[in-house]
Parts: C-alpha cells; sequence; structure tokens
C-alpha cells in the first residue's frame, strides 16, 4: 500500500479523501506537490501519462546515457529551477560548445564566434528591431502586460506587423522567427505583439528585468546550461521524494465542486479533496468537464491559449565529429530551411555524439506529415549544411512531435494571438472556487520554462495554504 | 528568334528507381531544383497532361511564377515538361534522361541527363541576354542534379529509427 492510499481514506461513495489533489505531475504540480507535503497536507497527485515530467523527457541512449527531446535549457535568473534541482541533487554543466557557430543562409554557410551572425544585410534590421523590443518591453509588467501604455494597439496587431513597421530590408522578421520557432513552436505572425513583449519582459526575476538577449543567449542566457542526467531527472527526483502520492495513467475526466469541496474523477478512482490545483497546459484544462462551469472569460482564455506546433529531431553518431573541425554544433539557418535552429545535443562525458534541431512553426506545418524518411532526410541535410556530410552517417534518429502527445498538445508554450491578453488576461491564475491553477504559463518570469513551472506551482501552493 | 539547347550530364550515386520516383514527384522539385524557392501548386507523382507551379528565383534577387506542363513520359528513361514564367525566354522544354550504370565498386548507379531548351527573341539582344543567364542556368542544373544527390543519400542513409 502507498503512503497516499494509507492516507487517503476511502469514503462512503467509494472517492479517496484528501487534503489535496494536484492534476499533473510535470515541475509545475510536482513543486506545489512538494510544497504542500512539506507544509503537512495529505496530497494525490493525479498524472495522465505513465511518467512523470510532463514537457520534459528524456531519450535513451543506452549505457547510461540521455538526452532530451522535451525542455532541457537553463540559466542566470532562473533562480527557482536552478535551487530545487540541486535541492534534488540534480547537478547542472555549461551547455555550449568551444568552437564556431555556423550561420546558413539560402544555402551558403558561414562560421562565425560570438552572438552576432555574418550578415551585413540583415544586422541593421536586427539591431533597428532589438532596440525596438528592449525599448517596449521594458514597459510592460510582467504580472499584468494588459496595463501596458497601448496595451490594447499592441495587442491589435501581430507582432510580425509590429517588427515590420521599422524595417528596411525584412531581415529582422526572419531572424526573429530563427527564435520563435523553438520558442513559440511558431511565429511573428502568430502572436501579439504585446503577448511578444511581455514574453520578453518575462526573461528575467524580481532584480532583472528581462531581455532579448537573456532569452535568446546561449553563455550567460535562457541556453547556458542543461542537467546532468537530463531534465526529466528533477521530475523523476520530485516523484520519489513524494513516495507514492503520484498516481500515474490516471487522466482527469471531471472536476464538480461544493460548498465543501472538490470531487475529482480520473481512469484510476475518484478523489474528494478540500482543494485542486490544476497543472496542466491551459487548453488541456479546458477539455476537463467542469461543474460548475469555469468562469466564461477563463474558459474562452485558456481555449485561446494553444500550444505552437514543435518537433525535436535529433541525431545521433558514434562521436561528435564536429568538434574536431572546430565547429560547436551549433546552427541558425535561414531561407526556408526546416531546421532553422540546431545544438549540440551531446552527453557531458563526450559521446555518444548527438545533434539536435527545431522543427517547428511554419516549417513543422509543412513537415510533420511529410513521409517520415524524406523528413528525416530533410533535417540531416540541415544538419549537413552545418557539420558536414559525416551528418548522414547517424547510428540512430529519434524525432519527438509535441502535437502528438495527447496531454501536451503541442509545445514548447502557449502563444497567444492578438486580442487575447487585454481581453481576457486577467483571468489567468483566478482561482476558481476550490480550484487553484499552476503551469509554467501562469508565471510572470521565465513563462512557458521550467523555471516558470517551479515558480507556478510553488505560487499555487502558497495561495493554496494561506486561503486554508 | 534564338534557340538554346543547354545540357549538363551528372551521375546520381543511386539506382535508377530511386531516383525516378524522386523526380517523379511534383511536390518535391524545391527540395532539389536549385532557384525553385517553392512548389506552389503540384499533381504529385507526374502526370501528362497535368500542370505544377512553383516560385522560382531568377537573376540576384529578381523572383518570378512559374507553371510547368508534363508533356512525355517515358518510365525509368525520360521526362519532358514545357514551362512559363521564365521572360525573356520563352518555348521553354525541360528534359531529364536517365540511364543505369556500374560505379566502378560495383554499385546501381544513374545517370542523369539534364536538358533545357528554349528561345529568347530581341535579336542581338537576345544573344546578350543569354550570355548573361546561360552561365548561371548550367551551374544550377548541375546544382540541382548535386542537390538530388544528397537528397537521396539524406534518406537512404542507414540507420535504425526508434
Amino acid at each position: 500500500m502507498t503512503d497516499t492510499q494509507s492516507t487517503a481514506a476511502a469514503d462512503h461513495r467509494g472517492s479517496r479523501t484528501t487534503d489535496v489533489v494536484v492534476i499533473g505531475a510535470g515541475l509545475a504540480g510536482l513543486t506545489a506537490a512538494r510544497e504542500l507535503v512539506a507544509a503537512g497536507k495529505s496530497v494525490a497527485v493525479l498524472e495522465a501519462r505513465d511518467r512523470v515530467g510532463g514537457r520534459l523527457l528524456n531519450h535513451d541512449l543506452g549505457d547510461g546515457q540521455v538526452t532530451e527531446v522535451g525542455g532541457q535549457f537553463v540559466g542566470p535568473t532562473q533562480d527557482h529551477i536552478l535551487a530545487l534541482a540541486k535541492e534534488v541533487g540534480v547537478a547542472t554543466y555549461q551547455a555550449a560548445v568551444p568552437g564556431e557557430t555556423v550561420y546558413v543562409n539560402d544555402g551558403r554557410a558561414k562560421r562565425f564566434t560570438g552572438h552576432t551572425p555574418p550578415d551585413l544585410f540583415a544586422l541593421p534590421d536586427m539591431g533597428i528591431a532589438l532596440a525596438r523590443i528592449g525599448q517596449a518591453a521594458a514597459k510592460v509588467n510582467p504580472a499584468a502586460p494588459w496595463q501596458t501604455p497601448d496595451a490594447r494597439e499592441l495587442d491589435g496587431m501581430t507582432y510580425e506587423t509590429w517588427l515590420r513597421k521599422a524595417e528596411i530590408t525584412g531581415d529582422a522578421v526572419d531572424m526573429i522567427n530563427l527564435f520563435l520557432n523553438s520558442a513559440y513552436g511558431g511565429e511573428a505572425r502568430d502572436a501579439s505583439a504585446l503577448f511578444s513583449l511581455w514574453y520578453v519582459s518575462t526573461f528575467g526575476n524580481e532584480t532583472n528585468p528581462g531581455t532579448m538577449e537573456r532569452g535568446t543567449g546561449t553563455t550567460g542566457g535562457a541556453q547556458d546550461s542543461r542537467f546532468v542526467g537530463g531534465s526529466q531527472l528533477v521530475a523523476q527526483r520530485l516523484a520519489e521524494e513524494l513516495d507514492g502520492r503520484v498516481h500515474l495513467s490516471a487522466p482527469v475526466r471531471r472536476i464538480s465542486q461544493d460548498s465543501t469541496g472538490v470531487t475529482v474523477v480520473s481512469d484510476a478512482g475518484d478523489w474528494r479533496a478540500d482543494r485542486v490545483i490544476v497543472a496542466v497546459p491551459p487548453l488541456v484544462a479546458s477539455r476537463i468537464v467542469w461543474d460548475p462551469l469555469l468562469p466564461a472569460q477563463q474558459d474562452q482564455l485558456f481555449q485561446r491559449l494553444p500550444f505552437g506546433t514543435l518537433m525535436k529531431c535529433v541525431a545521433v553518431y558514434d562521436k561528435p565529429f564536429w568538434r574536431e573541425d572546430g565547429l560547436s554544433g551549433m546552427g541558425l539557418l535561414r531561407g526556408g530551411s526546416p531546421i532553422r535552429e540546431m545544438f549540440d545535443n551531446t552527453p557531458p562525458d563526450g559521446g555518444p555524439g548527438v545533434l539536435m534541431g527545431f522543427l517547428g512553426g511554419k516549417e513543422w506545418r509543412k513537415w510533420a506529415h511529410r513521409p517520415a524518411a524524406e523528413r528525416r532526410g530533410a533535417v540531416l541535410r540541415c544538419f549537413a549544411q552545418v557539420v558536414g556530410d559525416r551528418a548522414f552517417d547517424t547510428i540512430d534518429y529519434v524525432e519527438q512531435d509535441w502535437t502528438a502527445e495527447q496531454w501536451t498538445q503541442g509545445g514548447p508554450t502557449s502563444v497567444a494571438a492578438p486580442g487575447v491578453l487585454t481581453d481576457f488576461g486577467q483571468w489567468m491564475g483566478r482561482p476558481h472556487g476550490h480550484v487553484h491553477w499552476a503551469g509554467a504559463e501562469f508565471s510572470p518570469y521565465w513563462n512557458g520554462y521550467m523555471d516558470g513551472a517551479v515558480r507556478s506551482g510553488r505560487t499555487a501552493a502558497a495561495e493554496l495554504l494561506d486561503r486554508d | 528568334m534564338n534557340h538554346y539547347v543547354v545540357t549538363e550530364t551528372a551521375v546520381i550515386d543511386a539506382p535508377l528507381g530511386r531516383v525516378w520516383d524522386v523526380i517523379s514527384r511534383t511536390d518535391r522539385y524545391a527540395e532539389w531544383v536549385a532557384g525553385a524557392i517553392e512548389v506552389t501548386d503540384h499533381h504529385g507523382v507526374a502526370t501528362v497532361g497535368k500542370t505544377y507551379a512553383e516560385r522560382n528565383r531568377t537573376l540576384g534577387p529578381l523572383k518570378t511564377d512559374s507553371v510547368w506542363t508534363v508533356r512525355e513520359i517515358e518510365p525509368l528513361k525520360r521526362r519532358v515538361d514545357t514551362g512559363t514564367g521564365f521572360a525573356p525566354l520563352q518555348d521553354v522544354t525541360n528534359t531529364f534522361e536517365f540511364r543505369p550504370v556500374q560505379s566502378p565498386d560495383g554499385r546501381d548507379t544513374t545517370e542523369m541527363t539534364y536538358q533545357v531548351e528554349y528561345t529568347i527573341p530581341l535579336g542581338p539582344l537576345g544573344l546578350l541576354l543569354d550570355s548573361i543567364q546561360q552561365p548561371a542556368m548550367r551551374a544550377g542544373m548541375r546544382t540541382s542534379m548535386a542537390n538530388l544527390n544528397t537528397l537521396i543519400r539524406s534518406e537512404d542513409s542507414g540507420t535504425g529509427r526508434r
């Protein structure tokens, strides 16, 4: 008998009872559960999948090695995930590999060092765009973006429209899309300008305002470090700590509330709790049967926060051969390339060699439904433009299409189209009776990132304990 | 009216059937034909009498929209299409021909002949224009066949998929 079963007695209707049910065993839900257990609450975590980690997923390379096919990077100002990982004994290491990056535009590859791609035609536009983004994002309150000066105007246009207002060559939108391809699983035209500027404003913490440079940066930025043993290990360690309180393969179908508490109906049985924390993606939350219904504005908001379209493509080699050629394995690819950003994802001890590329946004839409061999070929051709023809000599090739995950339905995070934040944004984390919200999308800092997930879990637990 | 025929030949390191399968897909030209930025309309596997459309790069930053009609198919041997949209080039005919050949180490490979016929009016000015565009066209044809070789290699390189 697990601890959960022993502490959660069955009531007369056959439901198990507990103080709090947490729905979702991603970082947000597990963090919330950990905080609540520490505060003396009995907790049951219900997870739809047969694993923990949500958007964190390790891929086994054999011989005890893993690489991630979900979220993987952490960096400065992501204080909460870094502290939590340390607490559960998961170390970090520098993600950047010494060597030159390769910039590919229209099939022409150029090696460079530093942060500035060698493209004289694109740089003026990028300089103007980054200056405008910095200036505008600084005016956004990460906790209340709808209060931004000109919020309605900014939320009435797409990010692409806003960027094009000051373009010279048109390269800025394409360069920004390099980043959004993996950050949104989308394009600048998918998101409102206000949402995108707010998103940049979240790349920081209470004392360091968010900046684009921190969000897009490798060393010193959001892609600074990775976890030894893979990011999913943090979630696995949390689940171990929770010692039987996590129930897998338990998708929640219905949440009913009355004046005395909440009944949660799942495929693994029913639970009765004083309070519930829902820590699943907003769109997935909107598909639970709610009784009473969610407030219409909150339901509309959740329905309008779909995740992007993103696939991670991973090629495995006997060794990271590109390092011998002075290459870092990092590539930025433009001109209609299926992969627009790629990294060396080799485990920290140097083998086997792993290259990882993001297939996102419009390129996902173009390639996701093509025959697997054709898509794989297109990905490897991108890799070959960066590291040479040895990219074709794989020993393994893996794809993780996050749109095919029923309990995530896209990746990596929610992207709001024009009108969503100003009309519905204030409903984001508002408790619904005895139900509280957590998840990376509910955080004012590092929204959509691991750090945002951990922050939101702590915030939801604190809010719940405060109301008791 | 000046009539031109430009021909380039290359060996594709793949069996004829595999090469034929790829070149027959009208949706795939942007993946290997140099200058084809995007296939904007297609009918899947090439069928005589049907059309497909592309957005193409011409000279420098200039782009054009072309429409091709499949005219002849001799399976595993020859394919002929005619195209419009390449002004000042007119009466553009594109021909692919294939022949199985053995590589020195005994592998089945394919000799591909890529031919483009066209006319340019404008008399002496047409001659001048062709002297500018023909080298780029030849280079594009060679690049296309190299791209085709790489495309097939990338899709056929052996690896276990999980």
